[in-house]
Order: structure tokens, then C-alpha cells, then sequence
């Protein structure tokens, strides 16, 4: 643990010294740190950290790496993300590599977008995200900010064509930390897609966020689906912030990581706004997967949907902690979170665990998890019928993925959605786990 | 067809088939009665292949070659078809999709080419009218939410387009008003043919006047104690079981 502060300490000063930026940017990159400092390292002992133990990690040492101007090459997307008819922003180990340019959005390298803006713009568009409930990983993202882009959608826009960020893991990421700033002005539409993947031999930590500004009335789908390799420690950040009547759906798909920590924080704080926050959690061999939502309701008449469902393979593990804080002038909350887990081998495991804070006296605020194995019945049902046990099976996971798609309205985050699933399910030869 | 001899079965070490023989024999109408926990499910469970049970003694044909080791869905495949007395609800799984994986299966073991959606949706159609259902009942999850009426003749529906050759209904009746009963009758008769047997579980004799059997046996305590005709049917009606029992 002394190491990895040490390693974390020594790669900061170097980044700091190596890339001088704004004035602003400087100290928040310093005070960050500061604030990483006295937090300390989390434990098994810290009560959101209580499912996963991260003593491993920290015998890893990592150099953080400023990515230079290497070009993406496209040849390396995968077959399902080959679309003609979207917005592509490629990244390469965090860093923005090359766009395509669309009508009414700014696209731009984060650093150089943001040095430019002053303290009340930084405030605004960067420091709106980090108050309260401090976490490391998102202390070390901001100490380290600058690779990312930023992405603002001007208002009273209507994207024709979804925008899908692919970022790239190359052999020489060690420690990467990156974040996509994306910024959609009141009345405006649109869908977001990420997709994160690596190279296969290599060993990273990976620090990413993701940062949702959406302004009045606005209403964006978004789906993130990382398959980075299995040697990697994931450490993400996803935050929204939401303004009066916007509407949010985000949909995320963990595949790869062999620990990933996927930290999930929508505040919703303009009145009227509503949040999806939906999750799948695909795990198997020995990896980890560690879910951890935040949502806050600040204002009156807002509700939060939250749907986060693993399925476990192997002696994989899972952890799904939903924390629901409900503001006193929150009045009208309507609130709900559920956490469904299906355990394909007697080995794998999942720790859940709703904390709800309520300090509004007129809300609804629901929680429920389940955790079990595909139903024997059915099983026997379907097999009555002439349908293979191996096929019965592949039915019984699908259908506990269905759930999810109903929140759902993107047809292309749909069909994105399913694909992903659907390769998981074949990589991973679902059908012959105990 | 179908022969059952000696057949013995255990739950758990309880004793539920007690040396039960039955023989069906092609396009034959054979219906089993019995009061309440005499064994009707377990044997129709053990003939579908379900694995919970424990078999002590016998064995099972089907044309003339023994099941006992069979799976349930080669049963399936080979033309067995169990209506189950209480369907199960598979949320997520539409109708139409789990009725065209189970034909395709079937078909697939035939050496036959799977059907394409739009291929099944018509057939589907054709049968589901027949049954006066609700075409929308094929865009449902499975059986979810689906009144009792409404899973017995999805039962039904699954019968007629898999098309089995040995049909076992397991108290389909239970549960429907006198319209829908007659409904799942001509669904059944019109599936009757030379080559095509069933055996008729029920607990009353009401289905029987539409579902005319050739033969009527009266299970007791694990074991067929009486077998007759159709008039052993209305005999039951009138003078109840205690008779048989000892
Ligand atoms: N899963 C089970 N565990 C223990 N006993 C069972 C189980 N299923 C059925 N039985 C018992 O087996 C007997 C026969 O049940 P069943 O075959 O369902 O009767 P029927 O269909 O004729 O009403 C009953 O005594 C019942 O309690
Ligand atoms: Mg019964």
C-alpha cells in the first residue's frame, strides 16, 4: 500500500511537472491531488469498499504515460461497431487521435478546451462534477486531468446520427487516466456510445470518466460497453449531471477487467428530470466487477431508475452497492432500484447492498435484489418441448437479460446492446457451465 | 406405442407408482382418473422425463424400444408431448419464440430445415385461430400473467403445432368454463388420427363426453385398480372412488 502511494506520488509529480497548463488548471490538478492524499487509499475496511479487496492492486506499480499523437487505426473495430451512419470519435489510450466533424458540435481535445475556459467556466463545465463524497478514483482522474475529449452539443440540436467514442488500449498503456466531457445544451438530443478495448498481452490500469452535463429539457441515451482485456484494473467514473425536465438513459456493459470498479453518479438536480441507470455485469473466470451507484436527487419531482443485473460465471465475483441520497427539498422523489443476479457455477458470488438516506418526508424510494441460479422447471418446460439443455439454458440467460432492453428506446443502442450480449454469450460458452 | 410395465417410482423415499402397466396402443384414446394425490402428475412427470424421480422397478416403451434413459427433449423430439397440469411462466421468453425454437428442434432432429419467422407466424396463425386465442398471446413473455384458461390452451396450441404423436394431457381441463373446455376438445380431436395416441388425465368425467375415450382406467394408490370402457366414467361420476379403495 506505501508502494503503490509512493508510485501514485511519484508519477504525479512528474505529470505535474511535465505539462504545464492554465493557471486554473494547474491548481486544480494540484489540489486534486492534495485531496487524493488525505483520503487515502481505500480498504477493505471503508465501508464502500468492503466487497473488494484491492491488496493485489496495490503490489502493481504503474507509469503513468502522456499518450503523443498516435493515429487510431480503423481497422481495429471490431465487426459489430462497422456502422457507416454515425459520428466516429476515436481515441487512443485516452487521447483524442481523430474525428469526424458534424454541423452544431464542438469536438475537441479536453486540455485544450478547457485551459481556455476561466474559474467560473471551469467551475461550471469540470469542478460541477466533484463535491461531496469524495472517492479516490475520481480524485486521481481529476489530479491527472487532461487526455479526453470534450463534446458540446449546442442547443436546440437534434443529432442525426449517434456519436460512438472508441477508445484503445494499446501495448504500451500502463496507466492511462482519461475523461470524455460531454456537454448537451438545453433542448438537445442525442445518443452517445462508448466503446473501450484493449490489446490482449498487457497489464494496465485504466482511470476513465465520463461526464454528463445535460442542460434544460434535454434527452440523451447513452450506452458504455468496455472490453478491455482480463489483466486489466478498471477504475470508471461515469457522472451526469442533470438540469429541470432532461431525460437520461444510460446502459453500460461490463465484459472486460480482471478488477473493475464502475462507479455510477447521476445527481439530478433540476426539477422534473428523470434518470435511467441501467447495467450488466457479465463476468466470469476470476474477474471482479464491482458496481457502486450514487444517486442523488436534489430537486423536487425527479425519478431515478435504477436496473443493474450480473450474470456470473466461474468463480467470478460481483459486488452491486446502490446508494439512493434523497435531498431534503427533494420532495416527490420517486425512486427505484433493483439488482438481479444470476450464478451460473456454484462458485461465483455477488455482495449487495441498498443504502437508501432520505431526508425529504414525501417520496417513494423502493429497493429490491435477487440472486440465484436459471429455474429448474423452466428448464424441464422447455426441454418437454424438444428444445436441447444446452439451448434451454442459452434461453434461460437471455431471458434474464430481456428486462433491461424495455428502458431502452434507441433502436441502434438496442441492437448495439444485444450484439455485445450475444458475443458474450458465445465467447463464453455459456450453455456448457455447470 | 406407448407401454408401460411394472412401473415403480419414488419421491424423495416415499413410494408414489406402485407397479402401474398400461398399454397404448396406436390411435388409441386411453384417459386415466383418480382422486387426488394417487400418482396422475408423477406418471405423466416420469413419462415427459423429468429427473426428480426415482425409479425402482419397470420400464417404459416406446415403440417397443425403452425411454428410461432418454432425456426429456429426445422424448420430445421422438413425438411425446406432456400437457402440463400447471404451466410454467418464463418472463422474457416471447411465445412465439420459444414455439419456434421447440419446432425447430424437433424438426432439426428430423433431419428437416428449420423454419424461418415468418414461415412459423403462419402457421402459428392458422392454429392459434383454430383455438379461438388471442393472436397477441404470441408476442407475450411465456405463459406470464396469462390467465389458467388461457395457459391451458397455449398448452394446446403447443400441442397442435408440434404435432406429437403420443399427447399426454394432464388435467387440461381443470380449470375452464364449459366454452373453453370445448374448445380445447376440438383442438384435441382435431388432432386425433391412425397414428396418433393419447392418454387423457382428468379428475372428472365432464371432458370425456367430448373427448370420447376407448378406454378409461382408474388409478388408485399408485396402481390402475379398474379399466374399462367409457361407461367406467360415468360409473366413477355416480359412485365416486371410495369403492376402489382399500
Ligand atoms: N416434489 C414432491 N415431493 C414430495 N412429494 C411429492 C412431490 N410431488 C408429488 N408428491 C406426492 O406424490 C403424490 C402423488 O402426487 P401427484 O402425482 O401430483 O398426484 P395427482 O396428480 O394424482 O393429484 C402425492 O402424495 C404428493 O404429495
Ligand atoms: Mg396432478
Amino acid at each position: 500500500m506505501e508502494n503503490f502511494k509512493k508510485n501514485i506520488k511519484d508519477n504525479f509529480e512528474d505529470f505535474y511537472s511535465q505539462n504545464t497548463s492554465s493557471d486554473v488548471l494547474n491548481n486544480f490538478r494540484k489540489n486534486s491531488f492534495s485531496s487524493l492524499n488525505s483520503l487515502g487509499l481505500p480498504s477493505l475496511k471503508d465501508e464502500d469498499w468492503r466487497f473488494t479487496d484491492l491488496n493485489d492492486f496495490y503490489k502493481s506499480a504503474f507509469k503513468h504515460r502522456i499518450q503523443d499523437n498516435k493515429k487510431f487505426d480503423s481497422a481495429l473495430i471490431p465487426e459489430s461497431l462497422n456502422f457507416s451512419d454515425v459520428t466516429f470519435i476515436y481515441l487512443y489510450n485516452g487521447k483524442l487521435s481523430h474525428f469526424d466533424s458534424i454541423e452544431n458540435v464542438k469536438i475537441e481535445d479536453l486540455e485544450s478546451y478547457i485551459s481556455r475556459l476561466d474559474s467560473n467556466e471551469f467551475e461550471e463545465i469540470i469542478n460541477g462534477h466533484s463535491e461531496k463524497n469524495k472517492d479516490f478514483t475520481f480524485e486521481m482522474n481529476s489530479a491527472f486531468l487532461k487526455d479526453g475529449v470534450y463534446i458540446e452539443v449546442e442547443k436546440n440540436i437534434k443529432l442525426k446520427k449517434p456519436i460512438v467514442i472508441i477508445n484503445y488500449y494499446d501495448s504500451e498503456a500502463s496507466f492511462v487516466c482519461h475523461r470524455n466531457v460531454i456537454n448537451f445544451q438545453d433542448l438537445s438530443e442525442g445518443q452517445i456510445v462508448e466503446y473501450t478495448f484493449s490489446d490482449d498481452d498487457i497489464s494496465f490500469l485504466s482511470n476513465k470518466a465520463t461526464c454528463f452535463l445535460l442542460g434544460n429539457s434535454t434527452n440523451v441515451e447513452h450506452l458504455s460497453v468496455d472490453e478491455s482485456n482480463k489483466s486489466s484494473y478498471i477504475l470508471s467514473n461515469l457522472k451526469i449531471s442533470q438540469k429541470k425536465d432532461s431525460n437520461f438513459t444510460t446502459d453500460t456493459i461490463l465484459i472486460g477487467g480482471k478488477l473493475y470498479r464502475n462507479n455510477v453518479h447521476p445527481v439530478l438536480n433540476g426539477e422534473g428530470s428523470n434518470s435511467n441507470i441501467l447495467g450488466l455485469y457479465l463476468s466470469k473466470d476470476s474477474q471482479h466487477m464491482d458496481n457502486y451507484m450514487f444517486v442523488e436527487h436534489i430537486k423536487p419531482n425527479c425519478g431515478s431508475r435504477q436496473l443493474y443485473k450480473g450474470i456470473l460465471k466461474d468463480t467470478s465475483k460481483g459486488v452491486f452497492h446502490g446508494r439512493i441520497l434523497v435531498h431534503n427539498e427533494a420532495q416527490k422523489t420517486d425512486a427505484k432500484q433493483t439488482n438481479r443476479n444470476l450464478l451460473l457455477s456454484e462458485k461465483a458470488q455477488v455482495d449487495t447492498k441498498p443504502q437508501l438516506e432520505i431526508y425529504a418526508d414525501d417520496v417513494k424510494c423502493t429497493h429490491g435484489a435477487t440472486t440465484g441460479q436459471i429455474d429448474n422447471e423452466a428448464l424441464y418446460y422447455l426441454r418437454a418441448r424438444g428444445i436441447n439443455l444446452e439451448d434451454a439454458k442459452l434461453i434461460m440467460i437471455r431471458s434474464f437479460t430481456e428486462e433491461l432492453l424495455e428502458f431502452i428506446s434507441s433502436n441502434f443502442i438496442l441492437d448495439l446492446h444485444k450484439s455485445f450480449v450475444e458475443k458474450w454469450f458465445l465467447n463464453s460458452q455459456l450453455a456448457k457451465s455447470e | 406405442m406407448l407401454e408401460i410395465i411394472d412401473l415403480h417410482a419414488n419421491i424423495e423415499d416415499k413410494e408414489i407408482l406402485k407397479g402401474l402397466t398400461l398399454k397404448i396402443n396406436k390411435g388409441e384414446v386411453h384417459s386415466i382418473m383418480g382422486p387426488n394425490g394417487s400418482g396422475k402428475s408423477t406418471l405423466a412427470s416420469i413419462l415427459a422425463g423429468k429427473e426428480d424421480y426415482e425409479i425402482t422397478k419397470g420400464d417404459i416403451l416406446f415403440n417397443g424400444e425403452s425411454i428410461m434413459e432418454m432425456a426429456p427433449e429426445e422424448r420430445a423430439q421422438e413425438g411425446i408431448f406432456l400437457a402440463f397440469q400447471y404451466p410454467i411462466e418464463i418472463p422474457g421468453v416471447t411465445n412465439s419464440y420459444f414455439l419456434r425454437e421447440a419446432l425447430n428442434s424437433i424438426r432439426k432432429s428430423k433431419g428437416d430445415k428449420p423454419l424461418k419467422p415468418v414461415e412459423f407466424v403462419k402457421i402459428a396463425k392458422e392454429k392459434i385461430k383454430d383455438l379461438k386465442m388471442d393472436e397477441s398471446l404470441l408476442n407475450r413473455s411465456l405463459n406470464e400473467g396469462f390467465s389458467g384458461g388461457e395457459k391451458k390452451r397455449n398448452e394446446i396450441l403447443q400441442m397442435s403445432i408440434l404435432n406429437p404423436c403420443m399427447s399426454i394431457l394432464d388435467e387440461t381441463d381443470s380449470g375452464l368454463d364449459i366454452d373453453a373446455l370445448q374448445i380445447v376438445a376440438n383442438g384435441v380431436n382435431a388432432n386425433r388420427g391412425d397414428d396418433k395416441s393419447f392418454l387423457v388425465i382428468t379428475h372428472y368425467q365432464r371432458l370425456l363426453n367430448y373427448i370420447v375415450p376407448d378406454f378409461v382406467h382408474v388409478l388408485v394408490g399408485g396402481k390402475i385398480v379398474k379399466s374399462g370402457d367409457k361407461s367406467l366414467a360415468l360409473e366413477l361420476e355416480s359412485k365416486g372412488y371410495s369403492w376402489l379403495e382399500n
